[in-house]
């Protein structure tokens, strides 16, 4: 059973979201911990 | 292998690109280590990290060589399931979260993951323990010093020996001068670097030979690859989501981050850092997949995913390459690097050799050791013995086995001790022994069914009580946690 151009690309794209999400999220997050003095 | 022919840098760029990046993180480490005089401080950040430091560091960690190299080899070799395999790596984070709650929870003054396994199961299994942990940290690193080397030259054209000199000395040198600190603060940095280049990689790579294309070429050359049924492929996934908890669950470097981290932020930590970190082997394996529409040749199969990249994007690409997985290597190399250090400190040299020794005394070890640790990397990587992902997958029996002795241990009241000796001696020699009748993909698949077996075994047949409070032991220099 071979994987279809139309899965394979939603895993890739969906995969690549969630990637390209990450280091805004860390940055908001790093703020965050810096307005509550809670960074380390 | 002559990929000093293919690479896309000269020399003298990779040279310039390695002393920028080493400089940075050396005076990061520096900086960031000014004030971590007390052994607490240096060895464990003082156990206030946040959220956002707490989350990239688990990420930025869990991003190794082996993410960053061995998924495109693994998508190369066996095809779909080589990406999907790899991600469930994440399931390792992910299920380290409650464990990291736990953990924080029973052992507030808590200082290694040998301490755990000393107090709960006794001195033999602690032993048996700490020697499966050392040689896996020793092959977790000498893969890492590796992935150095060959990246490096594949790139550059840099030999391997010097480019794998280069990454050790400089993890070694601001490990050695931040501690702890350094490890996470860089580690943030790093996470960002990693990230970032991945998805611009990605993307170009997308938008250059598209989707249609990579899977119209490897439908024609290597169909197997794309096939959902391949028997060894659907093995590996299992193996490799045994072994990433395998890994996860028994070593120091998370367990330290677990101690390291504030009040309350372990499991969020761990649980966001599972969740970002599932979707990039899924992302460097990709690339890797476009092998057949680049028609590119190959020299070794542990190179394909800096090749594939540096010919898809050229110079530019090259220098993004480089750069992220320098990144990944230096943020795993350092957590290694420390956590390790702190192991060996404070279960060896203090429970074992010097029981009196004073903090002063565990610094200094602890900067030896992080030193000592560099130099046998380094001497170990020196022949180059095996690919990545062989050396890799080969400490898959012995990490894999250690997965029920340390969850039933800090779960379950009455798990036996003995078992727990049992499961992580016969679960590491059923894993070795499958790792060559069969294949390196079935290695920590046998090695946790086996240990499963004996924990449940031995509890059910002789069930013994313990008493948390037990796990609470202060630890003679103080360094227990604050509130």
């Amino acid at each position: 059973m071979t994987i279809s151009v139309t899965v394979f690309s939603a895993l890739v794209l969906g995969a690549l979201a969630i990637t390209a999400v990450a280091p805004l999220l860390l940055l908001v997050l790093l703020i965050r911990d810096w307005k509550r003095k809670q960074l380390w | 292998m002559n990929s000093v022919n293919s690479a896309i840098l000269d020399a003298s760029t990779g040279w310039a690109i390695l002393a920028g990046f080493s400089l940075l993180w050396v005076a990061l480490g520096w900086y960031w280590g000014r004030h971590a005089g007390q052994l607490d401080e240096y060895m464990l950040a003082g156990r206030r990290v946040g959220l956002a430091l707490g989350t990239a560091t688990a990420m930025a960690t869990w991003v190794t060589s082996n993410t960053t190299m061995a998924a495109p080899q693994l998508a190369f070799q066996i095809g779909i399931w080589g990406m999907l395999g790899y991600s469930l790596g994440s399931l390792g984070l992910l299920m380290f979260a409650p464990l990291a709650r736990r953990i924080r929870s029973l052992m507030p003054n808590g200082y290694t993951s040998g301490d755990f396994v000393r107090i709960r199961y006794g001195k033999t299994a602690w032993r048996v323990f700490l020697a499966i942990s050392l040689f896996y940290s020793l092959g977790w690193l000498v893969s890492m010093g590796m992935a150095g080397g060959i990246l490096i030259h594949a790139l550059t054209g840099i030999p391997y020996h010097y480019g794998m000199t280069v990454i050790l000395a400089i993890c070694v040198g601001y490990t050695l001068l931040g501690g702890f600190r350094a490890v996470i603060g860089t580690d943030f940095i790093q996470a960002l670097l990693i990230l970032v280049g991945l998805v611009v990689i990605a993307v170009l790579a997308i938008g250059k030979v598209g989707f249609e294309s990579i899977h119209t070429a490897v439908l024609a050359e290597r169909p197997e690859l794309l096939d959902l049924l391949m028997p060894a492929a659907i093995m590996f996934l299992f193996n490799n989501l045994l072994f990433g908890i395998g890994e996860v669950f028994h070593s120091n470097v998370w367990w330290s981050r677990a101690f390291s981290l504030r009040e309350g932020v372990g499991f969020k930590a761990y649980t966001l850092a599972g969740l970002l970190w599932a979707p990039i082997p899924i992302v460097a394996g990709f690339v890797a997949l476009a092998v057949p529409a680049l028609n590119i040749n190959i020299p070794a199969a542990d190179m394909v995913g800096p090749m594939v990249a540096a010919d898809l994007l050229g110079v530019t690409g090259a220098v993004l390459v480089l750069v992220m997985v320098f990144a990944a290597l230096s943020s795993s190399l350092d957590s290694l690097l420390a956590a390790t250090s702190i192991l060996i400190v404070e279960d060896i040299y203090r429970r074992h050799l010097k029981p009196q020794a004073s903090a002063e005394d565990m610094r200094r070890a602890a900067a030896r050791v992080i030193l000592g640790l560099g130099v046998l990397t380094w001497i170990l990587c020196a022949p180059r013995l095996t690919t990545l992902a062989e050396l890799l997958y080969f400490t898959g029996a012995f990490v894999a086995s250690t997965i029920w002795p340390i969850a039933a241990g800090l779960f379950w009241q009455r798990t036996n001790p003995t078992a727990a000796v049992a499961a992580m001696v016969l679960g590491s020699g059923a894993g070795l022994y499958s790792y060559f009748a069969i294949g390196f993909y079935v290695a920590a698949l046998v090695g946790a069914a086996v240990s499963m077996l004996c924990v449940l075994l031995g509890t059910w047949l002789a069930p013994r009580e313990f008493d948390w409070a037990q796990l609470h032991e202060e630890h003679p220099l103080h360094l227990g946690a604050r509130s």
